[in-house]
């Protein structure tokens, strides 16, 4: 097991220097001088060409890159345009909101996703599967943004019973849970319908092979051989494709914590393109990849701690 | 058993019912400016009418109006418009290049360790990040959300192209064009392309729903289509401001997404049942 693991994180770094060459070439790529595009559109010539000379533009590429390589590594990230606060402090202080929403939302969207998908493999072709697949298609098909729509007019706006303005504190506070629950049920339930889609595609593969009829056959209920022979197998691939789901559920998240002013990285993110405040931008976006890396990695962790198979290889 | 691919398809009524959808929205989009009954961006003093159903409604403006006083329904025709033309190049682009990257990988197999390595780095990434990445750095616009995600749809796609692409690169009749004395580039196009299409199209299908709301999210966020041309998302995205006043220049056209990437899914479900016996249950 620790081999796979250290497999696994040496097959991170390629990805990883991909990251910073990623956030490297934004700079790069950017239509006309990168100094102009970090000082602004409003900077004066004099400040261009300070920030020119301060970041070694006229060295070599490859200079700029190991240069730029040393002080991301140190944790400077350079500082926001608008508010003058260094990138690394704005993004310590967005992090937690985007997990706490995150956990919010997986919370309550993959148990009942889970538990949606194996009723719909039980109850295979009746009325309760095809219900419950109807319902997941609409939840792939219906945008983040017209969930959480919704919610606002009905709950926030018609009846009060719930803010969605912002963050109320921390989640263990009152306040801090009335908040979250908004944006978390908006964002679950677009995250719902795959889960259970995939739960279900797994569980009726298992319900089908062998050890499952010999479970059967020696006489288990079947509330047993569903759970402890079907879902518990079933949980091996449905991991592995919840994983493959992150980058949908970021996207969610990204729009989710816009609609909802919810102070994290994906709110960040666009208010800092919008307001051309490129060193935000560009720290946001390492750091909602390399978030996406972390998840990925964390996954296929989870991965082997589920398949034994995998520890002794 | 020997029933055809399409009489399987038109005998699902959830797919003949998506099909029929999606073809009323597609000649919707294609016939807008015959069909509008107001020009989508002439702003009048009727601002933030309700659909001609309510009470203050009127049958003029048969959807109602936005915050400026245009026509919904003439700004949906045409905001549909945007965003099928959004999802459709994305997805004809993307699907390309990712077919030619699946091939090629599967053809020439000494390209396919460094071609698919590079296909797992970029799907490594997810599609809503290139999107913001791109805005950062060309701002926000058209080209960068669908250059975002042409870009999402080719690892996919590259990886399923390439899956087919093996099993026919061993087939004899490959074998047999390459003996006769068919080129290369000729054994790529006639053969393994046309036979590669069918699963290619199925994927792109389901592909296509997800690329929508994709592009739809984008400019919800302010980071695609600029005002005033009139796009699903961000006609969304506009309506939030009237929420408590008029939720129906908000919720008009985020239905309208809602049902086109539906019916897609419908539709490319049913097309993966039909044309690919194996999943069919």
């Amino acid at each position: 097991m620790t081999r796979q693991i250290t497999h696994r994180l040496l097959l991170s770094i390629p990805v990883l220097l991909g990251v910073l060459l990623l956030g490297f070439l934004l700079l790069q790529l950017a239509p006309g001088d990168p100094a102009a595009v970090l000082a602004g559109p409003s900077a004066s010539p004099d400040l261009v060409a300070a920030i020119r000379r301060d970041m070694g533009l006229d060295q070599p590429v490859w200079v700029q890159f190991l240069r730029y390589l040393g002080r991301v590594l140190r944790g400077d990230l350079g500082r926001s345009l608008i508010s003058n606060k260094t990138v690394a402090s704005e993004l310590g202080n967005a992090i937690g909101p985007t997990i706490e929403l995150m956990l919010a939302c997986l919370v309550w969207s993959i148990p009942l996703g889970l538990t949606l998908g194996t009723l719909a493999a039980v109850r295979r072709g009746r009325l309760a599967d095809r219900a419950i697949m109807a319902v997941a298609v609409a939840g792939v098909s219906m945008p983040v943004f017209t969930v959480a729509l919704v919610l606002i007019e009905l709950l926030g706006v018609k009846f009060r019973l719930l803010p969605f303005i912002g963050r109320g504190g921390p989640l263990w506070t009152v306040d801090g849970l009335l908040h979250v629950t908004l944006p978390a049920v908006a964002l679950g339930f677009v995250f719902l319908g795959p889960v259970a889609r995939m739960t279900r595609a797994a569980v009726l593969d298992v319900l089908g092979a062998d050890h499952v009829r010999t479970a059967r056959a020696k006489g288990l209920t079947e509330r047993a051989v569903v759970l402890r022979h079907g879902l518990r197998n079933a949980l091996v691939p449905v991991v592995t494709l919840i994983g493959l789901q992150a980058g949908y559920l970021l996207g969610g998240a990204v729009i989710t914590e816009t609609i909802f002013a919810w102070p994290g990285i994906g709110r960040l993110a666009v208010g800092a393109i919008l307001a051309n405040d490129f060193p935000i931008a560009q720290g946001t976006i390492m750091v909602l990849s390399l978030s996406f890396i972390l998840i990925n990695l964390l996954v296929d962790m989870l991965y082997v701690w589920l398949d034994p198979r995998l520890r002794v290889a | 058993m020997s029933e055809s691919p399409e009489k399987r398809l038109f005998r699902d009524p959830a797919a003949l019912a998506a099909g029929v959808v999606l073809g009323a929205i597609v000649a919707g989009a294609i016939l807008a400016p015959w069909l509008a009954p107001h020009d989508p961006y002439a702003t009048s003093r009727q601002a933030l009418l309700p659909p001609m159903w309510e009470l203050r409604g009127k049958p003029s403006f048969p959807l109602g109006t936005d915050g400026q006083g245009r026509d919904l329904l003439s700004r949906l025709l045409f905001g549909t418009r945007i965003t099928l033309m959004i999802g459709l190049v994305s997805v004809t682009l993307g699907g390309a290049l990712g077919m030619a990257v699946g091939m090629l990988a599967a053809f020439y197999r000494r390209l396919d360790a460094p071609l698919m390595r590079l296909v797992d780095v970029v799907l490594s990434f997810p599609a809503i990040l290139f999107g913001l990445a791109f805005s950062a750095v060309f701002g926000a616009g058209l080209t960068p959300v669908v250059a975002a995600l042409v870009i999402a749809t080719v690892p996919d796609t590259a990886r399923i192209t390439r899956g087919v692409a093996l099993g026919i690169a061993r087939q004899d009749y490959m074998e047999g064009g390459r003996a006769i004395g068919l080129g290369d580039l000729t054994l790529l196009r006639r053969y393994l392309a046309r036979n590669c299409l069918p699963s290619v199209f199925v994927f792109l299908t389901l592909r296509f729903g997800q690329v929508v709301l994709l592009g739809a999210g984008l400019s919800f966020l302010g980071l695609g289509v600029r005002p005033p041309t009139a796009e699903l998302g961000m006609m969304a995205s506009q309506g939030r401001d009237f929420l408590f006043l008029a939720p129906h220049v908000a919720t008009i056209p985020s239905l309208a997404i809602f049902v086109i990437v539906l019916a897609a899914n419908l539709l490319g479900d049913a097309l993966r049942d039909a044309l690919d016996p194996r999943l069919r249950s």
